[in-house]
């Protein structure tokens, strides 16, 4: 049923005008409707399955709680990178740039609590400097920088955790209950919807996706936002891995593995286009994030084995990419 | 007589969402004509010419060519049938050379067991340019050596080398100078001579009369009348096209005292490599200053000079205030607009909407907070003001026609309540009506006390707008002529040449 409903939503290319097209204004807002419920029909329609399919088992209190607390890292660390892909960018280093922040949370906890979260944001932030860097300063594209960042970073983490996880304070763990964290995670996305949806920073991001030059002859410092939402998605990290640490209370070298892959998948799912501008909206994370989720324990819990979930995300990436893709501007991701 | 007629075209019809660009056009193209359509901005013409080449898919209706019924899937299918285009904007891809620019989807001739013989490609390319009296470019090398206009030339070599039986010429004089022009109509008699036929798209009315024989009129997407070119004059076709009279004035009827006052901007020894050639001049308040000159004679890059949008520029630009303009954000806050040449990819987000297309650049005055109520108010404001036409501020603005989107682009700026502005090509491609109300707008804000400079490729709309004239050659003023009724075209083009 995806399939039917995208080819009718599809307004991105104007060229294939499809006749039914007809009544005008009335049909024109029908069809931004349909896009904006999309996600959230797409969410409904994987849970629908999954319910069926578990006979019900994933719709009881525990295992909704269960993927509720699964969906804390994914949520904060997809919030930066909805931010990078509004502008057309990418960054695949958000996995491993979680590895490390939350050895240097791990490390820190042993001495005090705030100083874990704000080392953990800082070294964030610090990578995201990095990245901004070499794609800002020296015009490198963002997804050969962050993809190089990613293996560097890979590199770091596994460098730092040879001889034993490094483990958190002890008392960090205590911190892991619901409230608590959900509250975390609902603080991050008001503050980031806030600022996306009720300040110059979200114009201006979508107009960077839309049209890089165009923005700077609309007075829209490009570079200058690309270094900020660069640096604010690795302090966003950051905050991730602290919350990440509670929930694992040690690291290993394969923390965060492929978390770079889940946030893109997530957010794809909840209906963001890939080259960013105009048409991303801030619920394509919440939606996306939550579909991926039940998609993933909806797979366990049917009990497929972790490399046929992996098959099986990799075909509904595919799936999803190919019908909502925007293939009038694919060409201009940075 | 059924044989005169090379192509039909029965009840085409197409639609963009809820646009409805062409509307069941019929017409008739005969054998040996050069056969104009005209309209107004969003008439339908290129979107009927871009079915007929493939460029489109087309809605509805048939295309009949020497009998046949055509319907070509792309430009080289269309080639193959024997239609061809020379389209609106660059149509040549640069990396390539010119001889694979050439040639471009149609290697096949030179392959022979699945290799591809380049030296005959390139020899028969450097033939082509030969026979056209275009020597001066060299088939081997790159596409990037060469200037827009020859670019321009290559397209024109590259769509009627093998006598198209259609030859459609998308609004390509506007790109040209005057030599380039004569070297397109040369090739569109060719065309005719051979009793083929040339479909000539052109706001230029005197153009349009002087180069046709039967004129085509559309009117937001229907076909509205033919008429022979013998039997109108320019009103006419303005009244057709517009659907009632034309008002008399059209530029500018004063040529009294100049109201301009103060000086706003003080351009000195400004130069950029390759570009320009230390350039000084005042703009004054209340005054329209005219840069004009051939294409490439650098005027463009002034507009951009001034927006503090140039790479390598040296010299200065500054403001009544003492402000140094070097950068676009110190030029957007100090009051200053621009409106580049290149409307698609510097003017405009084209994958964005109407909405923040016009409140970018204002939404710096609006406070922290903004409010989406607030925004669509103040673009739905400024978009009305300017008449825009459209279905609502969050309509994308790659729906809209060429002056629609214009009219986007000086919405931005009157939303900004910018005092100073830089117009490049300000009516390229728009039609007249639109022109009309630009060309009002200009005249408002002059005797509003703005300062307003026009970079135009059309010497007839800086003669008509223009207290002052700047004439550019080769990268530096050549010189500067004062507004007069007596001032005439070849005033101008004597400085430019």
């Amino acid at each position: 049923m995806t399939t039917n409903d995208s080819q009718t939503l599809d307004p991105k290319t104007p060229v294939p005008a499809a006749p039914e097209a007809d009544e005008g204004k009335q049909k024109l807002s029908e069809r931004f409707n349909i896009r904006a419920i999309m996600p959230v029909l797409g969410f409904v329609v994987i849970l629908g399955f999954f319910a069926i399919a578990t006979g019900g088992s994933i719709l009881t209190p525990k295992n909704l709680t269960l993927m509720l607390s699964g969906s804390y890292v994914l949520m904060i660390a997809s919030v930066g990178v909805f931010m990078i892909m509004t502008m057309g960018c990418l960054d695949f280093s958000q996995g491993s740039m979680l590895g490390v922040t939350c050895i240097v949370v791990c490390t820190l906890s042993k001495y005090n609590v705030v100083l874990a979260i704000v080392g953990g944001i800082v070294a964030g932030g610090c990578i995201g400097a990095i990245n901004a860097y070499f794609h800002v300063r020296r015009q490198i594209p963002s997804f050969i920088v962050t993809m190089c960042m990613m293996f560097l970073l890979r590199g770091v983490c596994a460098y730092l955790t040879t001889d034993a996880p490094a483990a958190a304070a002890s008392y960090m763990t205590d911190f892991n209950q619901l409230p608590f964290m959900l509250g975390c995670v609902v603080v991050v996305l008001l503050i980031v919807f806030f600022l996306y949806r009720f300040t110059a920073l979200g114009s201006n991001l979508k107009a960077i996706g839309a049209g890089e030059k165009a923005a700077r002859f609309a007075g829209v410092n490009v570079n200058r936002t690309k270094v900020l939402v660069y640096v604010a998605a690795g302090c966003i990290t950051g905050f991730a891995a602290f919350l990440s640490a509670i929930r694992n209370g040690s690291v290993t070298s394969t923390a965060g593995n492929m978390l770079e892959t889940q946030i893109l998948i997530a957010l794809v799912l909840g209906g963001m286009p890939i080259s960013g501008g105009a048409k991303a909206r801030f619920s394509n994370v919440v939606m996306g994030v939550l579909s991926y989720e039940v998609l993933q324990k909806g797979l366990v819990m049917m009990g497929f084995t972790t490399e046929i979930q992996q098959l099986i995300m990799g075909v509904v990436f595919l799936i999803v990419v190919a019908l909502f893709s925007d293939r009038d501007s694919i060409a201009v991701i940075k | 007589m059924e044989n005169d007629i090379l192509l039909h075209a029965e009840k085409i019809d197409k639609r963009f969402g809820p646009t409805h660009a062409v509307d069941h056009v019929s017409l008739d193209f005969k054998r040996g004509e050069i056969h104009a359509l005209i309209g107004e901005n969003g008439s339908g013409k290129s979107t009927f010419t871009n079915m007929l080449t493939g460029i489109l898919p087309i809605g509805e209706g048939t295309f009949t060519l020497d009998g046949e019924e055509v319907a070509p899937k792309n430009q080289v299918d269309a080639n193959h049938h024997g239609i061809a285009i020379v389209v609106q904007e660059m149509g040549t891809l640069s990396g390539l050379s010119v001889a694979e620019n050439l040639f471009l989807g149609d290697e096949d001739q030179f392959m022979s067991k699945g290799i591809k013989n380049t030296a005959a490609m390139n020899k028969k390319a450097q033939e082509l340019l030969d026979s056209y009296g275009l020597d001066h470019i060299k088939a081997t090398s790159s596409i990037d050596n060469y200037d827009f206009e020859d670019r321009k030339l290559v397209e024109i070599v590259k769509s009627t080398w093998f006598d198209p039986k259609i030859l459609v010429v998308d609004e390509t004089t506007t790109a040209l100078s005057q030599s380039g022009r004569e070297q397109l109509f040369k090739c569109m008699m060719h065309v005719r001579e051979l009793g083929h036929c040339v479909i000539f798209i052109s706001h230029d009315l005197e153009e349009v009369l002087t180069m046709s024989d039967t004129i085509s009129i559309l009117r937001d997407g229907q076909f509205i009348k033919t008429v022979i070119k013998d039997d109108v004059t320019q009103d006419d076709l303005k009244t057709l096209m517009v659907g009632r009279e034309m008002s008399d004035h059209y530029y500018r009827t004063d040529y009294g005292e100049s109201l301009a006052s103060d000086v706003a901007v003080s351009v000195k020894d400004v130069s950029v490599p390759d570009e320009l050639e230390d350039i000084s001049f005042d703009l004054h308040r209340g005054e329209i200053l005219g840069i004009g000159g051939l294409s490439e004679c650098g005027m463009h890059e002034v507009g951009k000079a001034i927006f503090g949008a140039s790479y390598n520029r040296t010299g200065s630009v500054t403001l009544a205030d003492g402000t140094e303009v070097n950068d676009i954000n110190t030029a957007i806050n100090s009051s200053i607009a621009y409106a580049s040449k290149d409307r698609d990819n510097e003017s405009l987000l084209i994958n964005d909407t109407i909405q923040d297309n016009i409140t970018l650049p204002s939404m710096r005055d609006m406070g922290h907070v903004l409010s989406d109520k607030k925004l669509k108010s103040f673009a739905t404001e400024y978009a009305n003001l300017m008449s825009t036409k459209m279905v609502g501020v969050s309509q994308f603005v790659s729906a809209l026609s060429g002056g629609n989107k214009q009219k986007v682009v000086l919405a931005r700026w009157l939303g900004k309540q910018s005092d100073i502005l830089v117009l490049d090509s300000p009516t390229r491609g728009i039609d007249i009506k639109v022109k009309a109300d630009i060309y009002d707008l200009l005249d408002k804000m002059r005797k509003e006390g703005k300062a307003i400079l026009v970079i135009s490729e059309e010497i007839m709309e800086l003669i008509g707008m223009c207290d002052r004239i700047y004439v550019m050659k080769d990268g530096k003023i050549n010189g500067e002529l004062d507004r007069s009724p007596e001032l005439t075209e070849q005033d101008v083009i004597a400085k430019m040449v």
